[in-house]
Protein backbone atom coordinates (compact mmCIF):
# COMPACT_ATOMS: atom_id res chain seq x y z
CA UNK A 1 0.00 0.00 0.00
CA UNK A 2 1.22 3.52 -1.07
CA UNK A 3 1.70 6.76 1.67
CA UNK A 4 -0.46 8.30 -0.19
CA UNK A 5 -3.61 5.93 0.10
CA UNK A 6 -3.00 5.34 4.30
CA UNK A 7 -6.15 7.10 6.26
CA UNK A 8 -4.89 8.81 8.75
CA UNK A 9 -6.51 8.53 12.57
CA UNK A 10 -7.24 11.84 12.18
CA UNK A 11 -9.15 12.00 9.05
CA UNK A 12 -10.61 8.44 9.75
CA UNK A 13 -12.08 10.60 13.28
CA UNK A 14 -13.32 13.21 11.47
CA UNK A 15 -15.33 10.97 9.24
CA UNK A 16 -16.74 9.10 12.14
CA UNK A 17 -18.02 12.04 14.10
CA UNK A 18 -19.55 13.83 10.76
CA UNK A 19 -21.21 10.04 10.47
CA UNK A 20 -22.43 10.05 14.14
CA UNK A 21 -23.77 13.92 14.03
CA UNK A 22 -25.72 12.87 10.69
CA UNK A 23 -27.02 10.21 11.90
CA UNK A 24 -28.22 11.92 15.07
CA UNK A 25 -29.41 14.70 13.41
CA UNK A 26 -31.43 12.14 11.01
CA UNK A 27 -32.59 10.98 13.71
CA UNK A 28 -34.19 13.77 15.16
CA UNK A 29 -35.46 14.92 12.23
CA UNK A 30 -37.62 11.52 11.21
CA UNK A 31 -40.30 10.75 13.47
CA UNK A 32 -39.81 8.34 15.65
CA UNK A 33 -41.96 4.82 15.68
CA UNK A 34 -45.10 5.31 17.48
CA UNK A 35 -44.52 9.26 17.10
CA UNK A 36 -48.29 10.91 17.42
CA UNK A 37 -49.63 14.38 15.85
CA UNK A 38 -52.69 16.44 16.99
CA UNK A 39 -55.75 15.78 14.45
CA UNK A 40 -59.37 17.08 14.42
CA UNK A 41 -61.58 14.32 13.54
CA UNK A 42 -64.12 15.77 11.14
CA UNK A 43 -67.13 13.31 12.75
CA UNK A 44 -66.86 14.66 15.76
CA UNK A 45 -66.30 18.71 14.68
CA UNK A 46 -69.47 21.38 15.57
CA UNK A 47 -67.60 24.35 13.82
CA UNK A 48 -67.77 26.53 16.52
CA UNK A 49 -64.91 28.44 15.17
CA UNK A 50 -62.40 27.97 18.36
CA UNK A 51 -59.95 26.46 15.62
CA UNK A 52 -59.54 30.02 14.21
CA UNK A 53 -59.06 31.56 17.71
CA UNK A 54 -57.51 29.21 20.16
CA UNK A 55 -54.20 27.80 18.10
CA UNK A 56 -51.36 29.37 19.37
CA UNK A 57 -50.82 30.09 15.64
CA UNK A 58 -51.96 33.06 14.00
CA UNK A 59 -53.36 32.77 11.34
CA UNK A 60 -54.33 28.84 13.19
CA UNK A 61 -52.87 25.62 11.40
CA UNK A 62 -56.27 24.40 10.80
CA UNK A 63 -57.21 25.05 7.92
CA UNK A 64 -60.36 23.68 5.51
CA UNK A 65 -59.78 20.87 3.34
CA UNK A 66 -62.14 20.15 0.00
CA UNK A 67 -63.24 16.36 -0.52
CA UNK A 68 -63.77 16.74 -4.21
CA UNK A 69 -64.71 13.14 -4.60
CA UNK A 70 -67.91 13.89 -2.34
CA UNK A 71 -68.38 17.55 -3.17
CA UNK A 72 -71.90 18.07 -5.39
CA UNK A 73 -70.22 21.30 -7.28
CA UNK A 74 -73.51 22.88 -6.75
CA UNK A 75 -74.16 26.06 -7.75
CA UNK A 76 -76.39 27.39 -4.93
CA UNK A 77 -73.21 25.68 -2.73
CA UNK A 78 -74.21 26.33 1.29
CA UNK A 79 -70.22 26.51 1.52
CA UNK A 80 -69.53 29.06 -0.44
CA UNK A 81 -72.42 31.63 -0.31
CA UNK A 82 -74.13 33.27 2.41
CA UNK A 83 -77.12 32.21 3.25
CA UNK A 84 -79.09 35.67 2.55
CA UNK A 85 -76.76 35.98 -0.79
CA UNK A 86 -78.83 38.05 -3.42
CA UNK A 87 -77.14 36.54 -6.25
CA UNK A 88 -75.46 33.12 -7.19
CA UNK A 89 -72.49 34.76 -7.98
CA UNK A 90 -68.67 35.47 -6.70
CA UNK A 91 -69.41 38.92 -4.98
CA UNK A 92 -67.89 39.87 -2.09
CA UNK A 93 -71.63 40.36 -0.65
CA UNK A 94 -72.30 36.69 -0.93
CA UNK A 95 -69.51 35.00 -0.08
CA UNK A 96 -69.99 33.07 3.35
CA UNK A 97 -66.00 33.32 3.85
CA UNK A 98 -64.99 35.94 6.09
CA UNK A 99 -61.33 35.92 4.66
CA UNK A 100 -62.41 35.06 1.05
CA UNK A 101 -60.68 32.00 1.02
CA UNK A 102 -63.06 30.29 -1.35
CA UNK A 103 -62.58 30.34 -5.29
CA UNK A 104 -65.50 29.35 -7.22
CA UNK A 105 -64.94 28.24 -10.64
CA UNK A 106 -67.92 27.51 -13.55
CA UNK A 107 -67.06 24.17 -15.13
CA UNK A 108 -70.18 23.77 -16.94
CA UNK A 109 -74.08 24.68 -16.14
CA UNK A 110 -74.67 24.53 -13.43
CA UNK A 111 -71.38 22.98 -11.90
CA UNK A 112 -68.91 25.19 -10.27
CA UNK A 113 -65.48 24.00 -8.41
CA UNK A 114 -64.89 25.61 -5.06
CA UNK A 115 -60.91 25.76 -4.61
CA UNK A 116 -59.50 26.61 -0.90
CA UNK A 117 -56.63 29.33 -1.03
CA UNK A 118 -54.74 27.86 2.24
CA UNK A 119 -52.84 30.83 2.45
CA UNK A 120 -56.03 33.06 2.95
CA UNK A 121 -57.91 30.44 5.15
CA UNK A 122 -58.18 30.83 8.84
CA UNK A 123 -60.03 27.93 9.68
CA UNK A 124 -63.05 29.21 11.06
CA UNK A 125 -65.00 26.10 9.76
CA UNK A 126 -68.18 28.89 8.67
CA UNK A 127 -67.90 27.20 5.42
CA UNK A 128 -68.22 23.43 6.88
CA UNK A 129 -70.99 24.26 8.77
CA UNK A 130 -72.57 25.65 5.91
CA UNK A 131 -71.43 22.98 3.48
CA UNK A 132 -72.80 20.12 6.20
CA UNK A 133 -76.10 21.85 6.64
CA UNK A 134 -77.00 21.94 3.39
CA UNK A 135 -74.52 20.01 1.31
CA UNK A 136 -72.56 16.78 1.24
CA UNK A 137 -70.39 17.68 3.40
CA UNK A 138 -67.11 17.96 1.37
CA UNK A 139 -65.70 20.92 3.11
CA UNK A 140 -63.70 19.88 6.49
CA UNK A 141 -61.48 21.09 8.78
CA UNK A 142 -57.82 19.81 9.57
CA UNK A 143 -54.71 20.30 11.36
CA UNK A 144 -52.05 20.52 8.28
CA UNK A 145 -49.15 18.98 9.92
CA UNK A 146 -46.61 21.01 7.67
CA UNK A 147 -47.82 24.33 9.74
CA UNK A 148 -48.51 23.01 13.40
CA UNK A 149 -45.86 23.57 15.90
CA UNK A 150 -46.90 20.23 17.87
CA UNK A 151 -47.58 21.93 21.10
CA UNK A 152 -46.98 19.01 23.76
CA UNK A 153 -50.95 20.20 24.97
CA UNK A 154 -52.67 21.67 21.99
CA UNK A 155 -54.54 24.77 22.70
CA UNK A 156 -57.53 23.74 20.27
CA UNK A 157 -58.01 20.51 22.08
CA UNK A 158 -57.93 21.83 25.42
CA UNK A 159 -61.21 24.36 24.07
CA UNK A 160 -62.92 21.92 22.01
CA UNK A 161 -66.43 21.77 22.53
CA UNK A 162 -66.73 18.59 20.57
CA UNK A 163 -63.57 16.70 21.97
CA UNK A 164 -62.73 16.28 18.10
CA UNK A 165 -59.05 16.35 18.52
CA UNK A 166 -57.10 13.28 19.27
CA UNK A 167 -53.29 12.30 18.94
CA UNK A 168 -52.91 9.52 15.94
CA UNK A 169 -50.02 8.06 14.54
CA UNK A 170 -47.61 10.80 12.55
CA UNK A 171 -47.66 7.54 9.89
CA UNK A 172 -51.26 8.63 9.01
CA UNK A 173 -51.28 12.21 10.10
CA UNK A 174 -54.63 13.18 8.37
CA UNK A 175 -57.91 12.09 8.99
CA UNK A 176 -59.66 12.14 5.52
CA UNK A 177 -63.11 12.32 4.30
CA UNK A 178 -64.45 9.49 1.88
CA UNK A 179 -67.21 9.25 -0.53
CA UNK A 180 -70.04 7.50 1.94
CA UNK A 181 -71.44 4.31 0.38
CA UNK A 182 -74.67 5.99 -1.66
CA UNK A 183 -73.00 9.22 -1.56
CA UNK A 184 -73.01 11.00 -4.68
CA UNK A 185 -70.46 13.83 -5.60
CA UNK A 186 -69.92 14.77 -9.44
CA UNK A 187 -66.51 13.12 -9.79
CA UNK B 1 -29.15 63.29 47.47
CA UNK B 2 -31.36 63.47 50.07
CA UNK B 3 -33.97 60.80 51.61
CA UNK B 4 -36.79 62.95 50.84
CA UNK B 5 -35.99 62.45 47.28
CA UNK B 6 -35.73 59.08 47.77
CA UNK B 7 -39.38 58.89 48.76
CA UNK B 8 -41.17 61.06 46.13
CA UNK B 9 -42.60 57.36 45.12
CA UNK B 10 -43.42 55.76 48.76
CA UNK B 11 -42.22 52.34 49.50
CA UNK B 12 -45.79 50.74 49.96
CA UNK B 13 -46.58 52.04 46.05
CA UNK B 14 -43.39 50.25 45.23
CA UNK B 15 -44.39 46.87 46.99
CA UNK B 16 -48.47 47.33 45.53
CA UNK B 17 -46.82 47.60 42.16
CA UNK B 18 -44.87 44.47 42.21
CA UNK B 19 -47.92 42.74 43.92
CA UNK B 20 -49.81 43.92 41.31
CA UNK B 21 -47.62 42.97 38.54
CA UNK B 22 -47.44 39.15 40.47
CA UNK B 23 -51.23 38.79 40.39
CA UNK B 24 -51.08 39.90 36.40
CA UNK B 25 -48.54 37.20 36.04
CA UNK B 26 -50.10 34.70 38.03
CA UNK B 27 -53.65 35.13 36.28
CA UNK B 28 -52.28 34.94 32.88
CA UNK B 29 -50.23 32.03 33.39
CA UNK B 30 -53.27 30.10 34.80
CA UNK B 31 -55.76 31.73 32.88
CA UNK B 32 -56.05 30.68 29.07
CA UNK B 33 -59.47 31.29 27.90
CA UNK B 34 -59.31 33.30 24.98
CA UNK B 35 -62.33 35.42 23.62
CA UNK B 36 -65.34 33.67 21.71
CA UNK B 37 -65.09 33.37 17.79
CA UNK B 38 -66.05 36.65 16.92
CA UNK B 39 -69.80 36.79 14.96
CA UNK B 40 -67.81 36.70 11.67
CA UNK B 41 -66.99 33.28 12.30
CA UNK B 42 -70.58 32.03 13.07
CA UNK B 43 -72.80 30.30 10.70
CA UNK B 44 -76.33 31.50 11.03
CA UNK B 45 -79.40 30.53 9.21
CA UNK B 46 -81.47 31.91 12.55
CA UNK B 47 -83.44 34.06 10.37
CA UNK B 48 -84.36 31.57 7.82
CA UNK B 49 -85.35 29.08 10.76
CA UNK B 50 -88.29 31.24 12.17
CA UNK B 51 -91.53 30.55 10.42
CA UNK B 52 -94.56 33.06 11.36
CA UNK B 53 -97.20 30.74 13.14
CA UNK B 54 -100.13 32.48 10.73
CA UNK B 55 -97.45 30.50 7.61
CA UNK B 56 -98.15 27.10 9.09
CA UNK B 57 -101.34 25.83 7.81
CA UNK B 58 -101.54 22.77 9.34
CA UNK B 59 -101.96 21.06 12.76
CA UNK B 60 -100.48 17.98 13.90
CA UNK B 61 -101.98 14.75 14.77
CA UNK B 62 -101.18 11.76 17.22
CA UNK B 63 -98.26 10.20 15.22
CA UNK B 64 -97.94 6.26 14.04
CA UNK B 65 -94.90 4.60 15.65
CA UNK B 66 -95.32 1.38 13.59
CA UNK B 67 -92.57 -0.94 16.25
CA UNK B 68 -90.06 -1.17 13.16
CA UNK B 69 -86.39 -0.12 13.83
CA UNK B 70 -84.48 2.46 11.82
CA UNK B 71 -87.95 3.09 9.57
CA UNK B 72 -86.70 4.49 5.97
CA UNK B 73 -89.84 4.49 3.17
CA UNK B 74 -93.39 5.15 3.35
CA UNK B 75 -96.42 4.94 1.37
CA UNK B 76 -100.34 5.38 1.01
CA UNK B 77 -102.18 2.84 -1.19
CA UNK B 78 -105.48 4.59 -2.88
CA UNK B 79 -107.41 2.15 -0.67
CA UNK B 80 -107.12 3.92 2.25
CA UNK B 81 -104.10 2.02 4.03
CA UNK B 82 -100.16 2.65 4.33
CA UNK B 83 -97.26 1.12 3.80
CA UNK B 84 -94.69 1.31 6.15
CA UNK B 85 -91.17 -0.05 5.22
CA UNK B 86 -88.10 -0.30 7.64
CA UNK B 87 -85.52 -2.37 8.85
CA UNK B 88 -86.06 -6.01 6.61
CA UNK B 89 -89.48 -5.12 7.25
CA UNK B 90 -92.78 -3.72 5.49
CA UNK B 91 -95.90 -3.57 7.56
CA UNK B 92 -98.87 -2.49 5.82
CA UNK B 93 -101.36 -0.70 8.24
CA UNK B 94 -104.69 0.79 8.29
CA UNK B 95 -104.91 5.02 8.51
CA UNK B 96 -104.96 4.85 12.10
CA UNK B 97 -102.25 3.03 12.48
CA UNK B 98 -103.20 -0.26 13.04
CA UNK B 99 -101.42 -2.90 11.71
CA UNK B 100 -102.95 -5.42 9.34
CA UNK B 101 -99.90 -7.42 8.28
CA UNK B 102 -96.38 -7.46 8.55
CA UNK B 103 -93.94 -8.87 6.31
CA UNK B 104 -90.11 -9.63 6.96
CA UNK B 105 -87.72 -8.87 4.23
CA UNK B 106 -84.70 -10.04 3.18
CA UNK B 107 -83.04 -6.53 2.69
CA UNK B 108 -83.96 -3.69 3.47
CA UNK B 109 -85.73 -1.45 1.38
CA UNK B 110 -85.00 2.57 0.28
CA UNK B 111 -88.13 2.65 -1.03
CA UNK B 112 -92.01 1.44 -1.37
CA UNK B 113 -94.80 2.40 -3.51
CA UNK B 114 -98.46 1.43 -4.28
CA UNK B 115 -99.25 1.10 -7.40
CA UNK B 116 -102.67 1.60 -9.02
CA UNK B 117 -103.61 -2.19 -9.91
CA UNK B 118 -103.38 -2.90 -5.83
CA UNK B 119 -99.62 -4.48 -6.15
CA UNK B 120 -96.57 -3.36 -3.68
CA UNK B 121 -93.28 -2.14 -5.04
CA UNK B 122 -90.46 -2.43 -3.06
CA UNK B 123 -87.03 -0.29 -4.16
CA UNK B 124 -83.50 -1.93 -2.38
CA UNK B 125 -80.30 -0.16 -3.24
CA UNK B 126 -80.24 -1.74 -6.73
CA UNK B 127 -83.33 -4.08 -6.71
CA UNK B 128 -87.24 -3.51 -7.38
CA UNK B 129 -89.22 -6.37 -6.30
CA UNK B 130 -93.03 -6.25 -7.31
CA UNK B 131 -95.78 -8.00 -4.54
CA UNK B 132 -99.35 -8.71 -5.59
CA UNK B 133 -101.71 -7.13 -3.49
CA UNK B 134 -101.64 -9.88 -0.71
CA UNK B 135 -97.88 -8.86 -0.48
CA UNK B 136 -96.84 -12.44 -2.10
CA UNK B 137 -93.69 -12.00 -4.26
CA UNK B 138 -94.56 -11.74 -7.54
CA UNK B 139 -90.91 -11.16 -10.01
CA UNK B 140 -88.30 -8.86 -9.28
CA UNK B 141 -85.09 -7.47 -11.35
CA UNK B 142 -81.62 -5.39 -11.09
CA UNK B 143 -81.38 -2.68 -11.68
CA UNK B 144 -78.67 -1.88 -14.60
CA UNK B 145 -75.51 -0.18 -13.55
CA UNK B 146 -72.58 -0.81 -10.56
CA UNK B 147 -73.25 2.59 -9.60
CA UNK B 148 -77.44 1.99 -8.89
CA UNK B 149 -78.85 3.43 -5.82
CA UNK B 150 -82.51 3.58 -6.16
CA UNK B 151 -84.08 6.14 -3.62
CA UNK B 152 -87.71 6.55 -4.89
CA UNK B 153 -90.40 4.22 -6.64
CA UNK B 154 -94.03 5.16 -8.49
CA UNK B 155 -96.20 3.24 -10.80
CA UNK B 156 -99.40 3.80 -13.04
CA UNK B 157 -101.19 1.21 -14.35
CA UNK B 158 -98.49 -0.60 -16.92
CA UNK B 159 -94.75 0.85 -16.29
CA UNK B 160 -92.23 1.58 -12.71
CA UNK B 161 -90.37 4.49 -12.55
CA UNK B 162 -87.60 3.80 -10.46
CA UNK B 163 -85.37 6.96 -9.30
CA UNK B 164 -81.50 5.99 -9.62
CA UNK B 165 -79.61 8.73 -7.93
CA UNK B 166 -76.44 6.55 -8.58
CA UNK B 167 -76.72 6.86 -12.18
CA UNK B 168 -78.70 10.04 -12.07
CA UNK B 169 -81.37 8.87 -14.25
CA UNK B 170 -84.86 7.96 -13.93
CA UNK B 171 -85.90 4.09 -15.35
CA UNK B 172 -88.92 3.27 -16.51
CA UNK B 173 -89.65 -0.46 -16.66
CA UNK B 174 -92.82 -2.59 -17.56
CA UNK B 175 -94.17 -4.80 -14.60
CA UNK B 176 -92.57 -7.53 -16.25
CA UNK B 177 -89.09 -5.53 -15.22
CA UNK B 178 -88.43 -4.50 -19.27
CA UNK B 179 -86.36 -1.50 -18.97
CA UNK B 180 -88.62 0.92 -21.38
CA UNK B 181 -86.95 4.56 -21.26
CA UNK B 182 -84.29 6.25 -19.75
CA UNK B 183 -85.82 9.41 -18.43
CA UNK B 184 -84.09 12.80 -17.34
CA UNK B 185 -80.48 12.36 -19.10
CA UNK B 186 -78.87 15.42 -20.72
CA UNK B 187 -80.08 15.29 -23.98
CA UNK B 188 -79.39 18.67 -25.61
CA UNK B 189 -81.13 17.67 -29.01
CA UNK B 190 -84.38 17.09 -27.00
CA UNK B 191 -83.97 20.35 -24.68
CA UNK B 192 -83.55 17.87 -21.63
CA UNK B 193 -81.13 20.13 -19.18
CA UNK B 194 -80.33 16.88 -17.41
CA UNK B 195 -80.62 15.67 -13.88
CA UNK B 196 -78.31 16.98 -11.14
CA UNK B 197 -78.39 14.34 -8.48
CA UNK B 198 -75.54 15.01 -6.02
CA UNK B 199 -77.07 12.65 -2.95
CA UNK B 200 -79.26 10.45 -2.57
CA UNK B 201 -82.09 12.77 -2.19
CA UNK B 202 -83.84 12.29 -5.37
CA UNK B 203 -88.01 11.65 -5.61
CA UNK B 204 -90.74 10.77 -8.16
CA UNK B 205 -94.23 10.96 -7.82
CA UNK B 206 -97.72 11.10 -10.04
CA UNK B 207 -99.91 13.78 -9.97
CA UNK B 208 -103.44 14.24 -9.46
CA UNK B 209 -104.29 14.02 -13.16
CA UNK B 210 -101.63 10.99 -13.79
CA UNK B 211 -98.58 12.92 -15.13
CA UNK B 212 -95.52 11.89 -13.98
CA UNK B 213 -93.04 14.49 -12.33
CA UNK B 214 -89.20 13.96 -10.88
CA UNK B 215 -87.30 16.46 -8.44
CA UNK B 216 -84.23 17.74 -9.63
CA UNK B 217 -82.23 18.78 -6.50
CA UNK B 218 -79.56 20.04 -8.11
CA UNK B 219 -81.81 22.81 -9.82
CA UNK B 220 -83.70 23.11 -7.05
CA UNK B 221 -87.54 22.45 -8.72
CA UNK B 222 -89.38 19.45 -10.62
CA UNK B 223 -89.98 18.31 -14.07
CA UNK B 224 -92.26 16.80 -15.71
CA UNK B 225 -91.95 14.21 -18.53
CA UNK B 226 -93.95 11.76 -20.29
CA UNK B 227 -93.54 8.37 -20.59
CA UNK B 228 -91.22 8.15 -23.54
CA UNK B 229 -88.99 10.59 -21.73
CA UNK B 230 -90.18 13.73 -23.50
CA UNK B 231 -89.78 16.84 -20.97
CA UNK B 232 -93.15 18.59 -20.90
CA UNK B 233 -92.44 21.34 -17.89
CA UNK B 234 -90.19 22.59 -15.70
CA UNK B 235 -90.22 25.02 -12.51
CA UNK B 236 -87.08 25.60 -10.60
CA UNK B 237 -86.74 27.58 -7.30
CA UNK B 238 -83.05 28.17 -5.79
CA UNK B 239 -83.57 30.68 -2.91
CA UNK B 240 -82.87 30.51 1.07
CA UNK B 241 -86.58 32.48 1.10
CA UNK B 242 -89.33 30.50 2.31
CA UNK B 243 -91.03 30.11 -1.15
CA UNK B 244 -87.76 28.10 -2.43
CA UNK B 245 -85.50 25.25 -2.14
CA UNK B 246 -81.89 25.74 -0.64
CA UNK B 247 -78.87 23.47 -0.93
CA UNK B 248 -77.56 21.51 -3.03
CA UNK B 249 -80.34 18.42 -2.73
CA UNK B 250 -83.52 19.81 -2.42
CA UNK B 251 -86.63 19.58 -2.18
CA UNK B 252 -85.39 15.75 -1.12
CA UNK B 253 -89.23 14.70 -1.00
CA UNK B 254 -92.39 14.75 -2.53
CA UNK B 255 -96.09 14.17 -2.81
CA UNK B 256 -99.57 15.48 -4.06
CA UNK B 257 -102.40 15.75 -2.85
CA UNK B 258 -106.14 14.67 -4.34
CA UNK B 259 -106.12 18.02 -5.97
CA UNK B 260 -102.95 18.54 -7.21
CA UNK B 261 -100.99 20.98 -4.56
CA UNK B 262 -97.84 19.64 -4.06
CA UNK B 263 -95.86 19.26 -1.01
CA UNK B 264 -92.36 19.20 -0.52
CA UNK B 265 -89.98 17.90 2.24
CA UNK B 266 -86.42 19.65 2.30
CA UNK B 267 -83.13 18.51 4.26
CA UNK B 268 -80.48 20.58 5.83
CA UNK B 269 -83.14 23.48 6.59
CA UNK B 270 -86.11 20.65 7.25
CA UNK B 271 -89.53 22.47 6.15
CA UNK B 272 -92.12 20.58 4.90
CA UNK B 273 -93.75 23.11 2.92
CA UNK B 274 -97.40 23.05 0.67
CA UNK B 275 -97.56 24.37 -2.84
CA UNK B 276 -100.61 25.03 -5.40
CA UNK B 277 -101.11 23.91 -8.52
CA UNK B 278 -99.52 26.93 -9.85
CA UNK B 279 -96.34 26.43 -7.87
CA UNK B 280 -97.76 28.93 -5.86
CA UNK B 281 -96.69 28.53 -1.63
CA UNK B 282 -99.50 28.15 0.44
CA UNK B 283 -97.99 28.08 3.34
CA UNK B 284 -95.58 25.48 5.63
CA UNK B 285 -96.80 22.30 6.92
CA UNK B 286 -94.40 22.29 9.50
CA UNK B 287 -91.25 24.74 9.90
CA UNK B 288 -87.68 23.74 11.10
CA UNK B 289 -88.48 23.99 14.55
CA UNK B 290 -90.75 21.12 14.55
CA UNK B 291 -87.95 19.05 13.45
CA UNK B 292 -85.59 19.93 15.92
CA UNK B 293 -83.74 17.59 18.79
CA UNK B 294 -83.82 20.27 21.13
CA UNK B 295 -87.50 22.23 21.28
CA UNK B 296 -86.35 25.66 20.18
CA UNK B 297 -82.92 25.12 20.62
CA UNK B 298 -80.07 25.70 17.37
CA UNK B 299 -79.61 23.42 14.65
CA UNK B 300 -77.52 20.34 15.52
CA UNK B 301 -76.01 18.16 12.94
CA UNK B 302 -75.88 15.52 15.11
CA UNK B 303 -78.93 15.48 16.53
CA UNK B 304 -81.18 16.74 14.06
CA UNK B 305 -82.37 14.14 11.11
CA UNK B 306 -83.94 14.78 7.93
CA UNK B 307 -87.29 14.19 7.28
CA UNK B 308 -86.61 10.41 5.27
CA UNK B 309 -89.69 10.26 3.44
CA UNK B 310 -93.17 11.39 3.01
CA UNK B 311 -96.27 11.11 1.87
CA UNK B 312 -100.20 11.90 1.09
CA UNK B 313 -102.64 9.64 2.36
CA UNK B 314 -106.45 8.85 0.85
CA UNK B 315 -107.66 11.43 3.20
CA UNK B 316 -104.98 14.34 2.38
CA UNK B 317 -103.20 13.77 5.07
CA UNK B 318 -99.94 14.64 5.61
CA UNK B 319 -97.70 11.97 6.67
CA UNK B 320 -93.60 12.10 7.10
CA UNK B 321 -91.27 9.67 8.62
CA UNK B 322 -89.19 11.76 11.08
CA UNK B 323 -85.95 9.18 11.67
CA UNK B 324 -84.78 10.92 15.13
CA UNK B 325 -88.55 9.59 16.24
CA UNK B 326 -88.56 6.58 14.14
CA UNK B 327 -92.03 7.69 13.74
CA UNK B 328 -94.63 8.83 11.55
CA UNK B 329 -95.55 12.06 11.98
CA UNK B 330 -99.46 13.09 10.35
CA UNK B 331 -100.60 16.25 9.88
CA UNK B 332 -103.86 17.62 8.47
CA UNK B 333 -104.05 21.26 6.56
CA UNK B 334 -106.65 23.33 8.74
CA UNK B 335 -108.56 25.09 5.94
CA UNK B 336 -109.06 23.21 1.79
CA UNK B 337 -107.25 24.91 -0.22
Amino acid sequence: MSAGNTVRRRDFLRAAAALGVGGAVWKAAAPAAGATVWQLDPQKCVQCGRCATECVLSPSAVKCVHSYQICGYCDLCGGYLQPSARDRDTGAENELCPVSAIKRTYIEDPFFQYTIDEALCVGCGKCVKGCALFGNGSLYLQVKQDLCVHCNECAIAKACPGDAYRRIPAEQAYLLKTRPEGGNGQE
Amino acid sequence: MSDENHRLIPLWMWVAVACAAVGAAVWLALNSRRPDPPESFRYDVGEFEQVEPERVIAIELAPITPGIPGLRALAATPDGALLVAGEKTLLVCGLDGVERVRYALSTTPECVAAAPNGRILLGTVNHVEVRDPAGKPEHSWAVPGERAHLTSIAADESSVYVADAGNRVVLRFDYGGELQTRIGEKDAARDIPGLIVPSPCFDVAFDNTGAFWAVNPGRHGLEQYRPSGELVSAWYRPSMAPDGFCGCCNPAHMAFCSDGALVTAEKGLVRVKLYSVDQKLLGFIAGPAAFRATPGGPFSPELDMPVLDLAVDAQDRILVIDGRANAVRVFQVKEPH
